[in-house]
């Protein structure tokens, strides 16, 4: 069988799409659903850019099929901001702390700080010092920043409010 | 962020990016993530020799792949494009032009073959796996060595002895120098190849409307003009009918400032077809073909006095160009570290001879800071020059660095220096470090068997340069426009033909018009990546020239407005020039709250009634600047790095690293910062990391990210910088810092693994990468192969 | 990089699963579980199956038990919820302290415990524990279950034990007793890289002198490499520096690993030996704690 119908929930909203089989998930978000978030860095699995939330867990999108994720409940970056465009509080971290610099690595980074603030919600133990955030993060590869601003906003998100350095305009 | 609320001196603030909502919430337009309707995408067939003669190629079952919308092999493609040269009137340069699509002959694994235009990706690979082709195979050439020796093959007829470029340049009496040097000291570095490595890789999409004859190109470049320029030229494309666009841009690190065959190939194939076709390179493409940066041998022979006093230099650098010639000629490279090689110090006498020798590799391309070996090797020779007389790496530096009492002089190369702050920098740097107890420190852990090393340097940054230090490279120093439009409601609207990609331009020029207009930051928008709307630059982004040269054009764009604004609202106000100020988006006159009036209404009469505003003013509410640079400048930094060597996997830890720098007038110290340790990180990836390596035969062994190996959050060391900011007199105060780190880290990182290095009796590092590998070998725990 | 065309099934039971994989097919069957190795092969076209058969769906391939003495980890258990479990961390000490080692969490909240071992990546970790620990690898194909050790699982560079039409169900190992310790130690050019080499090693005590000790060592072969001589070594001695250099020197003089980019033949060889010194070392530690 060289297509498949499956249904995913995306950022809440259920979706019923054939896919060829060969289809990654992260080509299936980006080009099926036009959720360009997503991005893809390397397409093997090294550089975490196309980092998703799928029934929870922090996964990449480039290494998985379209049609292992019907049935599952997937969250990517757009899926974060609230409706009226307030960002989310991991996504304000980051800001607060300016992260990112050429933004392609980003949407990947949100997701892992996003997965690792959801889990420390659960109540599973998340290490929060800088050092066990760096290790966290090594699935992400940014070449902009040196990472130093990125374990800081993470380092905010996770303390659940941003320390912040900025000035409004 | 409350909005269109000005608060007055927002440079040299930490203020928020406005880049950061696009980027965070995943709504930025990168190239892959455009959609348009009918769209096709293509895919390059590469070459799996290193050098060889095409003898056959045969793509009639890719054309008959349902889906697949056209097949073009060299000879399609050239029969619509022209080859691609990059040749200038530079004396002795071989600039061999070659097609977009190999022809002929191949001369690196990687090189495109065939391009196939589909309806998806994923078509397009399968039917370029139906493209049979055969070669001749050649000898491929695989060093600068190779390619030099007698009866090397020749990789092009019009490269003789593959000898892209060489030259032999004197300044001083080297002669003297010598013949009055208490010690010779050498030193030799074969440099690897690394690459600049974007997150987003190169790409575009190009649309021909049939009907109106109008292409345009949506890219990932660093300089939309430069590439249309080129572009138009190549695809036979008449120029006024040929827009280049970009928008979000995933990084450059200077790969992308040139053109590429692949830019011409997309365009000529969009036009040829007669619609929307989208090229996204992939990162495997990527690490094999885009090229890659830094690979360069070099031998320096110093003349110094027993005091470590430098007297002259005498350096050889083999420059291994890869294959392909882009933008810019390769003597530029040659040109900038033989002219930024002497930096901060006095040096009386220089030879600096090159040699450009063409390989069977992907091409060499600027990696931010191009010329950063000058820097790696002189400050390494300081470092053994102290070794050699007995004194501290400090004491050396402080012997021969030019401070400011020194300034102005001159540059052995020619070049003015003026408000140059390197040793200040240092002078700082060493005050922060406690020599003696690094020292102590060291013996300590030599004692518990563990080995500590310490390095330092200090470097001088062309950022933007000068007229002289361009000129003496061989590269125009252009001067920079901004349009400035203060639109019908008072909101400005700045169009650049910079070309931000993480530079955060959008932020910074804001807050200068912002301070210099009195007008809200939110109520600016800076316009990039528009060959229709923004005004000319052969440039765009690259060089860090911007915090000068873009913050100088909106400055003086921003104060001729000022100027129409407050002289139109003396008129309406009655009130002298001198006694209005702007603030907040409203003309008032100091000290009459009352007397006042709205940029929004002044800026609506300009536009709807020009007539009808006061006789003599000038009521253009659009202007654009250009910016000389004032004669422009250097930025500078000292940078100390302390490290930790395991003995017993040769792993390299950076315990430590302090950052002294000196930019200027810091109008974002955030951005500078970000700019500051993201170059470090790259500086040390490629001195620890990251390796593009060929095998003997030509194959490329680092084509994917599990063998091309970026340095991630773990493998870098927290960052102290410490900014010192020199008030030139200068309207524009700020330079760019936007390369120091990559071209400063390594020679601070080198310097201290030396320096463990001699601790335990061990000879220095003469080949990057240092491998855990290297490291034994070194340190002689186990023998090199 | 995108994936070629291939047919996809995904069986909702094992029996289908196994009669997929017998069923002929003009090209390659290929065995879909966290696909976090195959799936970036099939990007990059080195794999290019006729058929994949994605066994996510077998849920008699999941879960975590500890019964009679043994820990069985299901093949499709994602590695993260290995690394999680109390279960492994007090069963199985060198697979708990192993997989944090794998990837990042991203990767093994996808991959699984049998996809990695079926995989047979002579650099990866959980072959080299499977390796240590003479784990029971338990497979079904048409003719029914059989048990394969670990010692004839790994045939060579990637390639296993397993017939074309059987699939991993399950890892077995002993569940560890009272003064056993492991240690897992590895080199990789970076945080979470595949390991240049690494060491897994388990000691049991008795009293202060070693009553068994199990190593094994990756990235030096085609496939894990147990140290049986260094094992032998340590047998009835009392850990100290001079008997783990004579286990460490005693291992790594058969090993004849080769070069790549990212470390020399020697440099392995090397760095073999200090592993060996660090983890029977830490593992020696952890069983005296056990004790």
């Amino acid at each position: 069988m060289k297509t498949r119908e499956i249904t995913v929930t995306v950022n809440g909203r259920k979706r019923t799409v054939t896919v060829e089989v060969r289809r990654t998930l992260a080509d299936f978000l980006r080009e099926d659903l036009g959720l360009t978030a997503t991005h893809l860095g390397c397409e093997h699995g090294v550089c975490g850019a196309c980092t998703v939330v799928v029934d929870g867990h922090t996964e990449r999108s480039c290494t998985q099929l379209a049609v292992q994720a019907d049935g599952r409940e997937i969250t990517t970056v757009e899926g974060l901001a609230g409706p009226d465009g307030e960002l989310h509080p991991v996504q304000q971290a980051l800001r607060d702390n300016h992260s990112f610099q050429c933004g392609f690595c980003t949407p990947g980074f949100v997701m892992s700080i996003y997965g690792m603030c959801e889990e420390k919600k659960a109540g599973r133990s998340v290490p929060c010092s800088r050092a066990a955030i760096r290790e966290e993060l090594s699935g992400n590869i940014c070449r902009c920043t040196g990472y130093q601003s990125i374990v800081d906003g993470a380092e905010a998100a996770l303390a659940g409010a941003g320390s912040d350095t900025g000035k409004d305009a | 962020m409350a909005g269109g609320s000005a608060i007055s001196g927002l440079v040299g603030a930490r203020v928020h990016r406005k880049e950061d909502r696009t980027i965070l919430t995943g709504t930025g337009r990168y190239i892959d993530d455009v959609q348009e309707r009918g769209m096709l995408h293509c895919h390059f067939l590469r070459s799996t020799v290193a050098h060889g003669r095409i003898t056959s190629i045969d793509v009639s079952a890719a054309r008959e792949v349902e889906g697949v919308v056209r097949v073009f092999t060299g000879a399609d493609m050239s029969a619509i494009t022209e080859d691609l040269s990059f040749a200038q009137p530079i004396p002795g340069l071989n600039s061999p032009s070659y097609p977009a699509i190999a022809r002929d002959v191949v001369r690196f694994v990687g090189e495109p073959v065939a391009l196939v235009v589909a309806e998806s990706r994923y078509i397009a690979e399968d039917a370029a796996a139906l493209i049979e082709i055969e070669y001749d195979l050649l000898e491929p050439v695989m060093s600068t060595a190779a390619g030099l020796a007698e009866g090397a093959t020749q990789l092009f007829d019009d490269v003789p002895g593959n000898v892209v470029h060489t030259d032999e340049q004197l300044f001083g009496d080297i002669e003297a120098a010598f013949a009055q040097a208490d010690h010779v000291v050498t030193q030799s570095l074969d440099q690897h190849r690394w690459a600049c490595n974007p997150m987003e890789t190169r790409g575009g999409v190009a649309t021909y409307e049939t009907g109106s004859g109008q292409l345009t190109y949506e890219a990932s470049t660093q300089t939309t003009h430069t590439l249309r320029f080129l572009l138009a030229g190549w695809i036979r494309h008449p120029i006024h009918q040929f827009r280049v666009t970009a928008n979000n841009i995933g990084g450059g690190f200077g790969l992308k400032f040139s053109a590429y065959r692949e830019d011409v190939a997309v365009c000529a194939a969009a036009k040829a077809i007669g619609g929307t076709v989208k090229w996204v390179e992939d990162r495997n493409e990527h690490l094999v073909a885009a090229g890659a940066a830094r690979e360069e041998q070099l031998t320096l022979e110093a003349a110094v006095k027993a005091d470590g006093t430098l007297l002259g230099l005498r350096v050889t650098m083999k420059l291994d160009a890869g294959a392909y010639p882009i933008n810019p000629p390769a003597t530029v490279y040659a040109g900038l570290v033989r002219t930024t090689l002497p930096g901060p110090y006095k040096l009386p006498a220089y030879q600096f001879r090159h040699h450009i020798v063409a390989t069977n590799k992907a091409s060499y391309i600027s990696l931010r800071g191009p010329w950063a070996v000058e820097t790696l090797v002189r400050e390494r020779l300081m470092d053994k020059i102290a070794h050699t007389c007995g004194i501290s790496p400090v004491e050396v530096r402080n012997r021969n660095l030019i401070t400011l009492d020194d300034q102005p002089t001159k540059m052995i190369t020619n070049v003015t220096l003026e408000n140059v702050t390197a040793a200040e920098t240092f002078q700082k740097l060493v005050e922060m470090v406690d020599l003696d107890a690094v020292r102590r420190e060291q013996e300590a852990a030599r004692a518990e068997g563990r080995l500590l090393g310490f390095g330092v340097g200090t470097f001088i940054e062309p950022a933007p340069g000068t007229q002289e230090f361009w000129a003496a490279v061989g590269f125009p120093f252009g001067s920079e426009p901004c349009r400035i439009r203060i639109e019908i409601d008072g909101k400005v609207t700045a169009f650049t033909p910079q070309t931000p990609h993480g530079q955060s331009h959008e932020t910074t020029l804001s807050q200068l018009i912002a301070d210099e207009l009195g007008v809200g930051f939110d109520d600016i928008r800076i316009v990039y990546g528009d060959t229709d709307a923004t005004p000319f630059s052969m440039l765009g982004t690259g060089g860090s020239r911007a915090a000068t040269m873009a913050s100088g054009a909106v400055v003086y764009g921003s104060r001729e407005l000022r100027k129409r604004l407050l002289e139109i609202a003396s008129h309406i106000l009655e009130a002298s020039v001198d006694d209005l100020d702007i603030a907040d988006g409203v003309v008032s006159v100091k000290g009459a709250p009352g007397a006042s009036v709205p940029i929004a209404q002044i800026a609506m009469g300009c536009w709807l009634a020009p007539e009808q505003m006061p006789p003599g003013t000038n009521t253009e509410m659009e202007f654009v600047a250009n910016y000389d640079g004032e004669g422009g400048g250097f930025s500078q930094a000292s940078h100390a790095c302390w490290i930790e060597v395991d003995q017993q996997t040769g792993k390299i830890e950076i315990k430590r690293f302090l950052v002294v720098e000196d930019c200027g007038k810091m109008i974002n110290p955030a951005v500078v910062e970000g700019q500051v340790i993201g170059g470090i990180a790259m500086g040390v990836g490629g001195m620890l990391l990251e390796h593009s390596a060929y095998a003997d035969d030509g194959q490329y062994l680092a084509a994917t990210f599990m063998d091309y190996l970026m340095p991630s959050a773990p493998e870098l060391p927290e960052i102290e910088i410490e900014h010192l900011e020199f008030e030139s007199d200068k309207v524009v105060g700020s330079r760019g810092v936007g390369e120091g780190g990559t071209v400063l880290a390594p020679a601070a990182l080198l310097n201290a693994i030396d320096d463990a290095l001699a601790q335990v009796g061990r000879e220095r590092v003469t080949e990057t990468p240092v491998t855990p590998t290297r490291m034994l070998e070194l340190l002689g725990v186990i023998e090199k192969e | 990089m995108k994936p070629p065309v291939f047919d996809y099934v995904s069986p909702a039971t094992l029996e289908e699963a196994i009669q997929a994989l017998s069923a002929p097919d003009d090209g390659d069957v290929k065995v879909l579980a966290g696909g976090q190795s195959l799936v970036p092969l099939l990007n990059l076209r080195l794999s290019q199956p006729g058929l994949i058969v994605d066994i996510n769906g077998l849920d008699e391939l999941t879960g975590i038990t500890e019964e009679a003495g043994y820990l069985t980890v299901g093949a499709l258990v994602r590695q993260r919820e290995a690394e999680l479990s109390d279960v492994v961390r007090t069963a199985c000490p060198l697979l708990h302290e192993a997989i944090p080692l794998i990837g990042h969490t991203a990767i093994r909240n996808r991959g699984t415990v049998g996809g990695s071992i079926a995989h047979a990546d002579p650099a990866a970790e959980l072959p080299t524990v499977a390796a240590c620990l003479d784990a029971e690898l338990v497979a079904r194909g048409p003719g029914g279950e059989r048990t394969i050790p670990a010692a004839d699982f790994f045939t060579g560079f990637f390639t296993t034990a397993l017939a074309e039409d059987e699939i991993l169900t399950a890892v077995r190992v002993r569940s560890v007793g009272p003064a056993t310790g492991a240690a897992y130690e590895e080199v990789a050019r970076r945080h979470g890289d595949f390991a240049m080499a690494g060491v897994a090693a388990q000691v049991r005590l008795d009293g202060d002198t070693v009553a068994e000790a199990r190593i094994a060592i990756s990235g030096v072969d085609l496939a894990p490499v147990r140290a049986t001589k260094a094992e032998a070594a340590l047998a009835g001695r009392t850990v100290d520096d001079s008997i783990l250099d004579e286990a460490a020197d005693a291992a790594v003089a058969d090993l004849s690993p080769s070069s790549d980019l990212h470390g020399s033949a020697a440099y392995r060889k090397h760095v073999a030996g200090v592993l060996i010194r660090k983890a029977v070392a830490a593992a020696a530690a952890r069983a005296r704690e056990a004790r």
